[in-house]
């Protein structure tokens, strides 16, 4: 006897197609480039206390700006994309 | 959109700072938001800090220098899913192999097997009759799209993200969409019977198992006739297990979650122990004491109106349910005679109730959290509250917050607050004071607002009362059934 078959439905829901971009040029130098370095307001201080003290000290040619936010990722406003010329993420989870 | 990705492709350089066993989650979020090479470096879970920057900071910076790869540099295309309607087509035998199968992850310790389709279990295969079955209990078309039927916030403290009315529910963590048919599929593999699936409906609308972060961090409360309706457990057990609606509605949820969702352990969800409360709830609406609101009437569906409430199942993926302890009998000793340890503590000793729960679990209800609560209450233990004279949900809510009060000592030895006062540097609310400023003995209040605690009557048996989570800030924690119907 043959046995019955079946069509089965797809439980997976939909997902668009994502342009896959590359990343932004890197700068040749970071002397005299603004570097937004995005924390967590006090999370991970262990890390970013001690990290915001030695940038300054060991790299003083650079112009480092501290952004302080509590948020689940680093992110940048309008605004401050205009001036940045790099960002660090150190919003840690 | 992952904001660091939007950083880079505004033409800005970025490295991150993560941990080594998020990395894969990392990834899967910045290829979602279409920069998969996204530059990042590890931090240490356990070293000390100033150690951890020394050796690290050298590859930090040069993240930001050095050129890009020929992989960095390529454009790209990440393929669509959904366009396949059908999975399999062949005997039920052969589907069970196909909807069960596994795939190694390797990201997680011992690289355990994890289910492609499920929640791990053997599922009702969604054949196009059984779909069909649960299509014929909704009005909607099977092809239309789950929308946002109202306006959500940014969810609390800044974290998930908020949706307009009539934008397409994207389930996380993978932000895929999903139609009524696509719903239908899942109910179907979780056992749902066709008449629950309007509430399975309106639980993808309010983002299906994975919750407004994708970690799972919410439960779902039918308030409103419907739950009779379809047969759910209000009494002794609603968390299970045995009763098929209040079961199977949960692990739709969960099945959303994986398949809408895209969630493993990992690889998409960095969360931590998960999300193990996959039962949906009913309100005992009928056993509120009088003149208390039901969650559809505090919502302003009224009596006759159902819907699902999304109850806050605590943070960082991990399911978060306290018990306060009773001795067996004690609560009913404390209210009928005025006997036990509870009585001892409130200084009534030898009167007869009714008195105040509440009173004895204040030590511990803000000793290690802050916020609002919600709590589940047995019918009887509400009653108790109605006789002392609280006539109302909203005056508990009021007495618990004028008693959440604690000093500015106190205060300082929680957690969250670290960071819920950007890091002290901020001002504190209720006296417009920098809270560096406020001295020792200033008082401080651990609910800010009085309605985010909530109370559900539900249950029965034993008296213990059972909380959680307050209610979630900006996110409309109310969904209407009856548009689903």
């Amino acid at each position: 006897m043959v046995e019955k078959t079946y069509k089965c439905l797809n439980p997976v829901g939909n997902q668009a197609i994502v342009d896959l971009k590359p990343l932004a040029p890197r700068l040749d130098t970071l002397d005299g480039k603004t570097v937004v370095v995005c924390i967590n307001a006090g999370g991970d201080q262990d890390i970013t206390i001690p990290l915001l003290k030695v940038l300054p000290e060991r790299y003083p040619n650079v112009n480092w700006e501290i952004k302080r936010k509590f948020g689940f990722s680093a992110e940048l406003t309008e605004e401050e994309k205009k001036t940045a010329d790099a960002m660090i993420a150190g919003v840690i989870w | 959109m992952f904001q660091v990705a939007e950083v880079e492709q505004a033409g800005i350089p970025t490295v991150s700072m993560l941990y080594q066993d998020q990395d894969e989650c990392f990834v899967q979020a910045a290829t979602m938001s279409g920069s998969p090479c996204l530059r990042r470096i590890h931090v240490s879970r356990t070293l000390p800090g100033p150690e951890d920057v020394d050796g690290f900071l050298p590859d930090l910076l040069d993240a930001l220098v050095r050129p890009l790869t020929e992989e960095e540099s390529s454009t790209g295309v990440l393929k669509a899913l959904g366009d396949q309607r059908i999975l399999f087509e062949g005997t039920l035998e052969e589907a069970e192999k196909v909807y069960n199968e596994v795939e190694t992850i390797t990201y997680l310790r011992y690289s355990p097997p994890i289910a492609k389709y499920t929640d791990g279990l053997p599922v009702v295969i969604p054949t196009e009759e059984k779909v069909k079955e649960m299509l014929a209990h909704t009005s909607h078309a099977p092809d239309e799209l789950i929308i946002h039927q109202k306006d959500h916030g940014r969810m609390v403290l800044g974290m998930g993200e908020g949706a307009k009315k009539g934008s397409p529910v994207l389930f996380q963590p993978v932000k895929r969409t999903a139609t009524v048919e696509q719903v239908a599929v899942n109910a179907v593999m979780a056992g749902c019977k066709p008449e629950y699936f309007p509430v399975v409906l309106t639980i993808a609308e309010a983002g299906g198992g994975g919750g407004f972060d994708g970690r799972g961090s919410q439960g779902y409360i039918v308030s409103g006739p419907i739950a009779k309706e379809i047969g759910m457990n209000f009494d002794v057990g609603i968390f299970g297990p045995g009763n098929p609606a209040n079961r199977s509605i949960g692990r739709a949820a969960e099945l959303m979650w994986r398949n809408f969702g895209g969630n493993v352990p990992n690889v998409t969800n960095c969360g931590v122990m998960g999300a193990p409360l996959f039962n949906c709830i009913p309100e005992d609406v009928d056993s509120l004491p009088p003149g208390w609101k039901g969650l559809n009437e505090e919502y302003d569906y009224g009596k006759d109106g159902s819907i699902i409430y999304v109850m806050n199942l605590g943070r960082g993926g991990t399911t978060n349910i306290h018990r306060t302890e009773f001795s067996p009998g004690g609560y009913r000793a404390f209210q009928k005679s005025g006997h036990g340890g509870i009585a001892r503590r409130l200084g009534v000793k030898g009167i007869p109730g009714p008195h105040n729960f509440f009173e004895y679990m204040l030590t511990e209800l803000w000793a290690g959290r802050e916020g609002g609560i919600t709590f589940l209450m047995l019918p009887q233990m509400a009653r108790h509250m109605y006789d002392l004279g609280f006539k109302s949900k909203d005056e508990i809510y009021e007495w618990l917050q004028k008693k959440s009060y604690v000093t500015m000592k106190e205060y300082r030895t929680h957690s969250w607050p670290d960071v819920q006062t950007n890091a002290w540097l901020g001002i504190e609310p209720t006296s417009g004071k920098p809270y560096k400023e406020l001295p020792d003995d200033y008082m401080v209040p651990m609910i800010a607002d009085p309605y985010d605690s909530c109370i559900i009557v539900t249950g029965g048996g034993e008296e213990y009362p059972q909380w959680l989570g307050a209610r979630r800030g900006a996110g409309n924690l109310a969904y209407s059934i009856d548009y689903w119907r």
